[in-house]
């Protein structure tokens, strides 16, 4: 081992413990040794960030009864029959985790709230706006114009509800973030609550689709509301 | 067993397995995003998701590394979503900042600083060996790449911070 591959092995892994025989006779590469030791201390230092107080999530009830010992293994005679089956299983799995099949909600409030539960980041404090192009993305032409106005929009993502196209947008309002979801192909009959922990919302008839205004129970949502449906146009 | 004795023995090994990584979850995914709020949201989505797919988990000793998978691939999902630009050091948003505000002192600070401004490749790798412990093998399992490619990643890595320290 000569020193080049020394330092290199040493700088991947202070506690290098290999090329003991190199280091032995030079002083150099045991004296970068230490130092790369040294840094380590400080990085691993560096890394120990405080840790803010545990929040458990809210588990969801599991039904165990359906939790049973696996039987014996069987063997697969043919390994590449082995393979196609689990290539096969988890392509099924993949899809209907990510096809939201088995997701459903008795109302259009319930699937908002569960929507905003699922994006939690979204409901950031901030002042800093999204761009022209990020909001363009979010809301694409081919369903929605909207003008931002004077609006500090600070989160715009393109979501679905009900397997629909939803521009998911976020407006900081007098009392923290306030959610917009304009849903054009979610026709409501009349205007409906949304109620939540700590939130409080609606949703409200626009044309053949519904806008969406959910925010904290302190934001006076009926001043805004005016304001979002103005600024919307359906393009379907 | 009693349907509801299995919950309340599931529930127990769960919270046991928790208490004792919760604290490297959280670390590890606020070194991946750099950002206090977003880490939050990731741990609390790795804990949902580790919580229905506890079953999975056959041997105990193995949670570590499969919790701090669980936290990879919700970062990972959480950024698939939302590409965020760039981070720059001088121009931080209050929930990246406030990663960097804790350090107790100057030269932590530095370090701090420089670790955050380490490409994602390298900060990584950097992550699981020096604060996770794990080997340069197991590090290249979990991110899925070649033993070599780990060893060339954390020997760049430990080049920067060092040139990044010495520059301050």
């Amino acid at each position: 081992m000569n020193c080049e591959e020394y330092r290199e092995a040493t700088a991947a892994n202070p506690a290098f413990e290999g090329g003991a025989s190199h280091a032995a006779v030079c002083s150099e590469c045991r004296a970068y040794q230490r130092e790369m030791l040294a840094l380590n201390a400080k990085i691993a230092k560096a890394m120990q960030l405080d840790v803010p107080e545990l929040k458990m999530p809210q588990l969801p009830a599991i039904e165990t009864n359906n939790v049973t010992a696996l039987p014996a293994r069987s063997r697969w005679r043919n390994p590449l029959l082995f393979a196609v089956a689990a290539t096969v299983v988890l392509a099924v799995s993949i899809s209907l985790r990510t096809s939201e099949v088995f997701q459903s909600y008795d109302t259009l409030a319930e699937e908002v709230l569960a929507h905003m539960d699922h994006e939690p980041a979204a409901l950031r404090v901030t002042d800093k706006p999204v761009s022209d192009k990020r909001l363009a993305r979010a809301v694409p032409a081919k369903l929605a114009i909207f003008d931002r106005g004077e609006s500090l929009i600070t989160y715009a993502q393109p979501c679905k509800i009900n397997g629909k196209d939803v521009p998911h947008l976020v407006i900081q309002g007098e009392h923290g973030p306030v959610t917009i979801l304009l849903m054009p192909e979610e026709k409501v009959a009349e205007a409906t609550p949304i109620d939540g922990k700590n939130i409080t919302g609606i949703i409200l008839p626009v044309g053949d689709g519904s806008i969406a205004i959910v925010g904290d129970r302190e934001e006076q949502l009926e001043t805004l509301q005016k304001s979002v449906v103005n600024s919307v146009t359906w393009t379907t | 067993m009693t349907s509801s004795s299995k919950e309340g023995e599931r529930r127990r090994r769960y919270d046991k397995l928790v208490a004792v990584f919760y604290q490297d979850m959280y670390r590890y995914a606020a070194w991946l995003c750099r950002d206090k709020a977003i880490a939050e949201d990731v741990v609390q989505e790795a804990l949902l998701r580790a919580w229905k797919s506890l079953d999975a988990l056959r041997d105990d000793d193995a949670a570590k590394p499969w919790l701090l998978t669980i936290v990879r691939r919700e970062n990972a999902r959480y950024f698939e979503k939302r590409r965020l630009e760039t981070v720059d050091i001088d121009n931080l948003s209050a929930s990246q900042a406030a990663l960097l505000a804790e350090a107790p002192n100057e030269e932590l600070d530095d370090m701090r600083a420089a670790i955050f401004e380490l490409d994602d490749d390298y900060r990584e790798p950097l992550v699981l060996q020096v604060l996770m412990g794990y080997s340069t093998s197991e590090i290249a399992e979990m991110m899925g790449l070649k033993q070599g490619a780990v060893l060339t990643r954390l020997h760049r890595a430990r080049h920067k911070l060092k040139d990044s320290m010495e520059t301050q």
